[in-house]
């Protein structure tokens, strides 16, 4: 089964952040400065953002001047794509066991309670 | 295209009455799920899922409330809701399975919803997953690439 994690499905869940995740990963990381100058919305809104990347794992800060610096955390961005991916894919899993064990139960040799007219 | 729903459909050669017991009965549900449950066949019925990982000892137990039981024709449910918690559209996702019988067969449509009322916004996510616009596509080869360079660096 997948543990979906609420931290981290609403962290990645929102635009924004996810074109700030993007941009972090192309340029190698940023600043709340930089990614504003990028992004339709304020630097303190980017501010925000970031925060929540950061609570749920997602950046990491390092202090330089002024500002701080965010770097992607690949590992946990890995865990929310593979979350993701898993959120459709799961089902589809399951609906082949329903599917399997159904096929199974109706092509048993033993009796059923509905008519059985396979020709 | 309602982004807030998971949507499948599987044809499945077995009668509707069949596919209905394996989709709702606990002994079935343990295979196809892998949990357990003492959910009954009856709206209304609250139970558990529970896995149990052998080797490390986790368990994990999500809350399950039976919605709907028409046999063999639909059968639905609400589950991930916090325990001792009353299941309702704002804290759970409602799973319906409609079953039409198709030949000597049946046809299985699954739903999935609430993933939007739960604010995760997760249909926004699979969206942009199942048809690889802005965002996700970037991110797994830009991750594969960097493990291929970690892994090929001296």
């Amino acid at each position: 089964m997948i543990v979906i994690d609420d931290d981290l499905w609403s962290a990645v869940g929102d635009p924004t952040r996810r074109r700030m995740l993007d941009k972090l990963l192309l340029d190698g990381g940023g600043t709340a400065t930089s990614l504003s100058g990028h992004l339709p919305v304020t630097r303190q809104a980017v501010s925000k953002h970031l925060d929540v990347l950061d609570r749920a794992g997602l950046v990491h800060a390092t202090a330089i001047g002024r500002e701080k610096r965010y770097r992607v955390d690949d590992a946990q961005l890995s865990r929310a794509v593979a979350q993701l991916s898993s959120v459709g894919a799961t089902w589809d899993a399951r609906l082949r066991r329903i599917k399997k064990i159904a096929e199974a139960i109706q092509n048993s040799p033993l009796p059923k309670k509905e008519g059985n007219d396979h020709g | 295209m309602e982004y807030g729903t998971i949507e499948r459909e599987v044809h499945i050669d077995a009668s509707p009455e069949v596919v209905f017991d394996v989709i709702s009965s606990p002994e079935h549900i343990r295979d196809w799920w892998s949990a357990e449950t003492g959910i009954e066949r009856v709206a209304g019925s609250t139970s558990e899922l529970t896995w149990r990982d052998e080797a490390s000892g986790r368990v994990d137990v999500v809350p399950i409330t039976v919605i709907d039981v028409e046999p063999p024709h639909v059968f639905s449910f609400r589950w991930t809701h916090g325990p001792d918690e009353t299941a309702t559209p704002s804290n759970s996702l409602l799973v319906t399975f409609e079953l039409t019988p198709s030949g000597a067969g049946t046809v299985l449509r699954l739903t999935e919803t609430g993933f939007r009322e739960r604010g995760w916004d997760i249909a926004v996510l699979e969206e942009a997953y199942r048809e690889h616009v802005a965002g996700w596509d970037f991110y797994l080869p830009r991750i594969a690439e960097r493990a291929v360079r970690q892994v090929a660096a001296p």
